[in-house]
């Protein structure tokens, strides 16, 4: 059984791939056929030279890096926030008394509209753009962790009633890994969101990095290096989405 | 605690002080009467089954002796204190076993989660989860997962760890009812020898007449509407028991007779 399910993912994966170098062989053909204007859509192997030069002369790493490290800084920060005050609107229904419609009211703000807000307070600087993705993915975690934590099985807390448990130990012993699938779920939507505000806020606050290169890019006309900036962009989407799943199947073992 | 001597010598004098003592208790949820004037004693030792129609306050009477409920008016009396709320004294064996175990932890996991609970040592938590798995005919499953174990395997852990409290009670809502006949009477027999080895006091409900006398020492039934105690029928059938000869014993068909009589127009 599980031979054949291996086989047969093997056979999708290859298949996808297959796929997606079709795409690649019909775009770079349509390009050289004078199908498409190449200063929209350059050919994939004028895009992978720009990727490579990039590689080579350092700008697409320290773009990478800088990119990288805001994402997973800002999405870190807003996981950590969102969990804490979901836990604690999810447990305490006094917090979620005083907290929930002031939440409410806020979270139907798309992040971008906030940017003005944003950048009054800190200026167009490092700070800006790391509120920016932090709002915008303080949600996702905060909303899920609120569902995950009010989800707990009445049943076990009634076990640790009955076992005589103190607060912290229901907390970190049954409250949290419950909700712990939740708070992942969360977690995950957060990355995405953190990833697509990154490029949001390094072009509105003109801070180095794969956002900004970009939009330098498309307006110097160089859409070679804009195509290769946004499948880097893609890469770390995957990468890190894979990554989250790595660990997440690590802690959810007993799903 | 009484010296066992003292005890012995009331006990020819008076009749013993019941453990748990229901005194004129009414529950009611809202405007709704759930339980009404209930008078109930349970002696130290005892296996007292409980059944009577469905909604009738059973499992309501059971969280009350466990402290997670509490009454209108009068007083459940555990061990001559009112109950004012859980104690590690009082074990549940809940009838929803999948949700009453932590899925993320194993067999050995759930067990130590009442073990840590009581302040044993870490150093003994391994003699101890192995007995008490053994105990229960789980040996060598100590390290699966609630899901990898059947419906049985998982209320056999439920017991086990309702064991690792070293209850002074026992309280079970009809444990066995989602379980198929064989491990039912397997489970049965069990928590028999548990009861009498440990000699701890039992209140059982079920809905099975057959269970409630074969188990039972004494079989309260209950009224519907607000649940009242209709009558207590004493077994008096010896011990052990034994799935074919108990089941086949002329008193307790009468019992059982007797019994479906009382249901039929309860
Ligand atoms: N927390 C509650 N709030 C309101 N009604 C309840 C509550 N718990 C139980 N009841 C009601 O009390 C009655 C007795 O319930 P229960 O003790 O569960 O009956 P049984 O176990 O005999 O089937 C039922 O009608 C049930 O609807
Ligand atoms: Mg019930």
């Amino acid at each position: 059984m599980a031979r054949y399910e291996t086989i047969d993912r093997l056979f999708w994966f290859a298949a996808s791939l297959g796929f997606a170098a079709a795409l690649l062989l019909i775009w770079e053909g349509a390009v050289h056929a004078g199908l498409v204007r190449p200063l929209f859509f350059p050919a994939p192997s004028r895009i992978w030279a720009a990727l490579v030069h990039g590689v080579v002369d350092g700008s697409m790493l320290s773009d990478t890096v800088v990119t990288v490290s805001r994402t997973l800084g800002g999405w870190l920060a807003a996981s950590l926030v969102g969990a804490a005050l979901g836990a604690l609107i999810g447990l305490s229904r006094r917090a979620n008394a005083y907290l929930g419609s002031t939440l409410e009211a806020l979270r139907p703000l798309p992040p971008a509209s906030l940017v003005p807000i944003f950048v009054a307070v800190f200026g167009y600087s490092e700070q800006m753009v790391m509120a920016i993705i932090a709002f915008g993915a303080l949600w996702p975690c905060l909303l899920s962790t609120v569902s995950g934590f009010r989800a707990v099985e009445p049943r076990l807390y009634e076990v640790a009633r009955v076992l005589g448990m103190g607060r912290p130990s229901v907390l970190f012993r049954i409250a949290l890994p419950s909700a712990l699938p939740e708070i992942f779920a969360g977690m995950r939507v957060g990355l995405t969101v953190s990833l697509i505000l990154v490029v949001v806020g390094e072009m509105l606050g003109s801070r180095p990095g794969l956002g900004l290169s970009i939009l330098l890019a498309q307006r110097s006309f160089q859409s070679p290096d804009l195509f290769a900036g946004i499948a880097v962009l893609g890469l770390i989407g995957f990468l890190t989405a894979t990554l989250l799943n790595a660990v997440e199947s690590r802690l959810l073992f007993w799903r | 605690m009484k010296p066992l001597q003292t005890r012995a010598a009331a006990r020819e004098t008076a009749p013993p002080t019941p453990l748990i003592s229901f005194r004129r208790i009414d529950l009611s949820y809202g405007d709704r009467r759930i339980l009404e004037d209930i008078n109930l004693d349970i002696g130290e030792g005892e296996f007292v089954s409980v059944v009577g129609p469905s909604g009738c306050g059973k499992t309501t009477l059971l969280r009350l002796i466990a402290g997670l409920a509490r009454p209108t008016a009068g007083d459940v009396i555990l061990d001559g204190q009112p109950v004012a709320a859980p104690s590690r004294k009082v074990a549940v064996v809940f009838q929803d076993y999948s949700k009453a175990l932590l899925p993320w932890r194993t067999a050995a996991g759930n067990i130590a989660l009442a073990l840590s609970a009581m302040g044993v040592p870490k150093a003994e938590w391994p003699d101890r989860i192995s007995a008490l798995l053994a105990t229960v005919g789980l040996a060598g499953d100590g390290d699966k997962l609630p899901r990898q174990m059947s419906g049985g395997m998982q209320q056999r852990l439920q017991i086990a760890r309702c064991l690792a409290q070293e209850p002074r009670v026992l309280l079970m809502d009809e444990p066995f009812g989602a379980l198929d006949a064989m491990t039912r009477q397997s489970l049965q027999d069990e928590v028999l020898r548990i009861a009498s080895t440990r000699s701890v006091t039992v209140f059982f409900v079920t809905h099975e007449l057959e269970e409630a006398i074969y188990l039972g020492d004494r079989v309260v039934g209950l009224y519907a509407n607000p649940g009242r105690v209709a009558q207590c029928f004493d077994v008096g059938l010896a011990k052990p028991r034994d799935q074919l000869s108990t089941r086949e014993d002329p008193h307790f068909l009468s019992l059982r007779h007797e019994l479906f009589s009382f249901i039929k127009q309860a």
